[in-house]
């Protein structure tokens, strides 16, 4: 380069730089905000939430935002804008249902089955090798696909190579595939993909041509595999976690109990199924660190057909942290007895009288990082 | 299936012996396995109550889905899969429609131009199986041309509600924006919404810059610039775009400057004689006190959000470690033990963790640990990762993601502090050094 | 002609002075070589003893240094030695250091490594008799390799301390 071509350079680049910012952060200061008015909406449209309602402050938040600029910025065209917000009066309540959801029936509408069960067992896994994306990058483990998106108590082999599995790199505005959403119920779909624990991509491997599916490398350590296990495993698929293990109680254990008419308690299997039927709607993945350290405990009365009666679901207590995180962790607990209760859960009808009020503890010691 | 029916079988085997116990009460059980997916969540499209907002309407709602998407933790169900369309704000909701898809939970809005030509958007939020509104409907009004944060205020809303924490969609970034061949990189300082939405460039490539860091108030900048042909440290002004060099000896090279929590201080490091310090910058009274005092390298000062202590790296036990530090100085303690090098450590929002950039192997990492040192945990790994910063609510972390090879480029990545969800900020052209904002006002 | 390269280069030492431009110091000081070797554009004559190309490319103007080290090596230190000896000789000239890292690793912790390296080539050069004042450092960490691959063929060549003249201008 020539000194001629330097002093230009420079010279154009300051002017360059003037057009370009003299254009961009010269407009006129945004006018003084109004405040809007403010209507508060009654406390009875949350009496389902026994929590103390301390989520955002509509009034303390509102006089936060309305605050006039700071004189400081002459030009605040990159300063935050005044943003008013204000809380709106309730929605009205849907005409055809009685204002509170009491009466179960109303729920009994066709709605698909809640989303596959982790644990119900594919087809012996076939060896599938992820989907490996080219990103320009120089390193194939930059392009290892992700970890499953779902960590669930017992771990499902990929179904098959689908846009669900995105690679692991997602741009950020590349459109959201659904494909998960079927408005058509689905039974046969195959079970999300899913692993007991959350893998990093610091903990992958570096190969990245798999030679084995991710199954069986993340079973989980609290079930061993017994030696002497007797089932083939091509076993007939049942419909639900809850009933082969109901089913595989009655027939294994051989106690009389069932055959009674009432008033026996469940037996240790029976609840277990309950538990793991619940487990499953139980999705901790959008709670906050705070909510996961809460163990929160709520009631629910059920109708003799296994369903719960939403209207009733009611927190005990919590233990662990604030109201505000309680209510979060509260709220995830009531979903999942709602949505895996929506086609009753199996219980022995014979036995009605002992589980016709269910307290439920929800401890998600487990859950925090897995 | 099979271990599961052979625990039932020997659990009901173990019971048997009390199976004709009688029970009193409810029944009582326990859960502590559930799932972790995120939640899917219907976002239908925002009514437009006049003309004026047709645009708005579809594009906020539109903002509204990334956004929750964008996190990891909630799945946008696709229109196509609706079953029941919202036609008015007013109009009751049929649950049913979302629970047969499976929504979860549900927004609803309306967006208008009001008289003034402002903007003004209104949403709901509903846990479509529980039949509730989760929180109470709010109205925003604001600028036309400030829709996206209206979409962004809207987005921090629902996530706090569900997750019980604070969003951090109303923020931004600063980062230093990168253009021409690896060895002539031309630099200059731009920031963006968190999203890569509406880049502004703040400076020009005629200086090498570096590393920018927002002020806590978010309407400052820290950064390096070689404008004198040395490394010297700068405030820029975000609203005006002004700049001033910080009151630094000229003779030395100073860098990786920082504030504290009160704005008014900035730590930074000074390199003279070839030794690289630790000092502190008084920015009001100009007074300069130095923090450390080895022969060793002392580098990347990271204030505690409570202003009483300041992380670092050096390398005065032979290798680049972690330390922690009082805020005037004083013996540090190491904090990093594991095997490799630990640099460029960021104290979370929350206080609770140190975001770090680790070499090892070949290979670099950003990780995350407890301010003692404990529970070290990597997010990722690439050939070169480095720079965290922390979202404003402590639970994302964005960093610089360069590929190797003559044609090797940074790009800005982000990943939640599980270590799912690692993503690409979508940004044209090159882009290293992000700084995350504190959450807008 | 040594006069007019002498004038030659003031005039460009203004010039850059005018831009304070690091970039474009470095599209002549310490770019890649091969753009001032053989065109004259402003280096002088490689066969003239007090030419930057002399300098450049007879005394070797940059020693090199092991991974994430500053200390000198052998042959570093022959380097220095030369240019001690050439600084003597041409006392007009002043010169800033610039210390340089790799890419493997993070970009600030890079910058005090390159000070560190700037510094044990200027400490040497003052032991060997050059006077500081004649001497700055500069260091530009990893913001500017010389070579792009990414190698340990480009990172040996990159971890690297360039004296860079600069007429006496500065000085």
């Amino acid at each position: 380069m020539t000194t001629g071509a330097y002093i230009s350079s420079a010279a154009h680049t300051a002017f360059i730089a003037f057009l370009l910012f003299g254009g961009l952060f010269s407009r006129d200061r945004l006018p003084p905000v109004e405040v809007a008015e403010v209507s508060l909406i009654s406390a009875e449209e949350f009496a389902a939430l026994t929590m103390p309602e301390d989520a955002p402050d509509a009034a303390t938040d509102t006089a936060a935002l309305v605050a006039p600029p700071p004189d400081a910025e002459p030009e605040p065209q990159a300063e935050p804008e005044p943003i008013v917000e204000a809380a709106l009066a309730p929605p009205p309540p849907e005409p055809d249902v009685p204002a509170p959801p009491s009466a179960p029936e109303l729920d009994v509408i066709e709605t698909p089955p809640p989303p596959p069960l982790a644990d119900t067992s594919p087809d012996e896994p076939e060896i599938i090798a992820p989907p490996t994306v080219e990103d320009g990058t120089d390193l194939p483990q930059d392009d290892t696909p992700a970890p499953a998106d779902r960590v669930a108590p017992e771990p499902a082999a990929p179904a098959e190579p689908s846009a669900e599995e995105a690679p692991e790199v997602v741009e950020e505005t590349a459109p959201e595939e659904t494909p998960e959403a079927p408005a058509e119920p689905q039974e046969a779909a195959a079970p999300e993909e899913a692993t007991t624990e959350i893998v990093t991509e610091a903990e992958e491997p570096e190969e990245t041509a798999p030679t084995t599916s991710v199954r069986p490398r993340s079973r989980p350590k609290r079930a061993p595999r017994v030696a002497e296990t007797p089932t083939p495993e091509p076993e007939p698929e049942t419909d639900s976690t809850a009933a082969a293990v109901a089913a595989a109680v009655a027939e294994a254990a051989q106690t009389p109990a069932p055959s009674q008419p009432s008033g026996p308690p469940l037996t240790a299997g029976q609840k277990d199924a309950l538990r793991v039927a619940v487990q499953q709607c139980w999705n901790t993945g959008s709670l906050s660190s705070e909510a996961l350290r809460i163990t929160v405990t709520l009631t629910v009365n059920m109708n003799p057909d296994g369903k719960p009666d939403n209207g009733s679901i009611r927190m005990l207590g919590f233990e662990g942290g604030s109201n505000g995180a309680a209510k979060q962790a509260y709220e995830a607990a009531r979903r999942a007895v709602i949505r895996c209760g929506l086609n009753g859960y199996n219980l022995p009808v014979e036995k009605y009288d002992q589980w016709s009020t269910i307290e439920m503890t929800f401890n998600p010691e487990r859950m925090r990082i897995k | 299936m099979t271990i599961l029916r052979l625990i039932a079988f020997s659990v009901a085997l173990m019971l048997a012996p009390f199976a004709s116990a009688q029970q009193s009460g409810p029944l009582r059980i326990e859960i502590t396995e559930g799932v972790i997916e995120p939640l899917p969540i219907a976002v239908a499209p925002f009514v437009a109550e006049n003309p004026a907002a047709a645009n708005f309407a579809g594009q906020i709602s539109q903002v509204i889905g990334q956004n929750l998407a964008g996190t990891g933790l909630f799945r946008e169900i696709g229109r196509d899969a609706f079953i029941s369309q919202v036609s008015s704000f007013t109009a009751p909701i049929r649950f049913a429609d979302w629970k047969a898809i499976n929504a979860q939970a549900l927004i609803t809005g309306a967006v208008s131009v009001d008289g003034n030509g402002r903007l003004v958007v209104k949403f709901r939020l509903f846990d479509v199986f529980s039949e509730a509104e989760l929180g109470e409907g709010l109205q925003f009004v604001g600028d036309r041309e400030n829709w996206r944060r209206v979409a962004h205020k809207v987005s921090d809303q629902v996530y706090s509600r569900i997750t019980g924490e604070t969003g951090y969609f109303d923020s931004r970034i600063v980062f230093v924006s990168e253009s021409g061949p690896k060895n002539a990189r031309q630099k200059r300082l731009a920031i963006m919404d968190y999203d890569g939405a509406n880049i502004q460039f703040l400076t020009d490539t005629s200086s090498i810059v570096l590393a920018p860091r927002f002020s806590p108030t978010g309407d400052r900048v820290l950064y390096t610039s070689y404008e004198t042909g040395f490394p010297q440290i700068y405030e820029l002004s975000v609203g005006n775009v002004q700049r001033r060099q910080l009151d630094v000896p000229a003779e030395a090279m100073t860098f990786a400057p920082r504030y504290a929590p009160d704005g008014r201080t900035v730590v930074f490091s000074l390199a003279q004689g070839g030794n690289t310090d630790i000092f502190t910058l008084n920015l009001d009274t100009g007074a300069r006190q130095r923090l450390t005092s080895a022969p060793s390298i002392e580098t990347a000062p990271s204030f505690s959000p409570d202003g009483r202590q300041i992380v670092f790296e050096s390398d005065r036990s032979a290798t680049q470690q972690l330390y922690v530090m009082g805020a005037g100085g004083g013996e540090p303690r190491r904090i990093s033990f594991g095997q490799g090098r630990y640099g460029t450590p960021v104290w979370s929002p929350r206080g609770d963790l140190v975001a770090f950039t680790k070499q090892n192997q070949g290979r670099f990492h950003i990780g995350v640990m407890r301010t003692d040192g404990s529970e070290e945990r990597l997010l990722t790994a690439s050939f070169l990762d480095e720079g965290p910063t922390w979202a404003p609510n402590g639970r994302v972390i964005m960093f610089t993601r360069e590929t190797a090879g003559a044609s090797g480029a940074p790009s800005l990545f982000s990943v939640d502090i599980s270590g799912r969800n690692l993503r690409r900020v979508p940004v044209d052209g090159s882009a290293s050094d992000p700084a995350w904002s504190p959450l807008l006002q | 002609m040594a006069y007019l390269n002498k004038a030659l280069l003031l005039t460009a030492a203004i010039a850059l002075g005018a831009c304070s431009t690091d970039a474009d110091r470095f599209g002549d000081g310490s770019g890649t070589p091969a753009a001032g070797q053989f065109d004259n554009g402003g280096l002088g004559d490689p066969n003239d003893p007090t030419s930057l190309a002399y300098f450049q490319q007879t005394v070797g103007d940059r020693v090199l240094f092991v991974v994430d080290q500053s200390t000198l090596t052998p042959q570093a230190m022959v380097t220095l030695d030369e240019q001690a000896s050439w600084l003597a000789n041409n006392p007009e000239f002043t010169a800033i250091i610039e210390g340089h890292a790799d890419e493997r690793g993070t970009r600030e912790y890079n910058l005090a490594l390159g000070a560190r390296r700037a510094s044990a080539a200027q400490d040497y050069l003052v032991s060997r008799g050059v006077a500081p004042g004649r001497l700055r450092t500069v260091t530009y960490g990893k913001e500017r390799p010389l070579e792009i691959c990414s190698d340990e063929a480009c990172y040996s060549q990159n971890r690297r301390a360039v004296t860079v003249l600069t007429a006496g201008l500065t000085g």
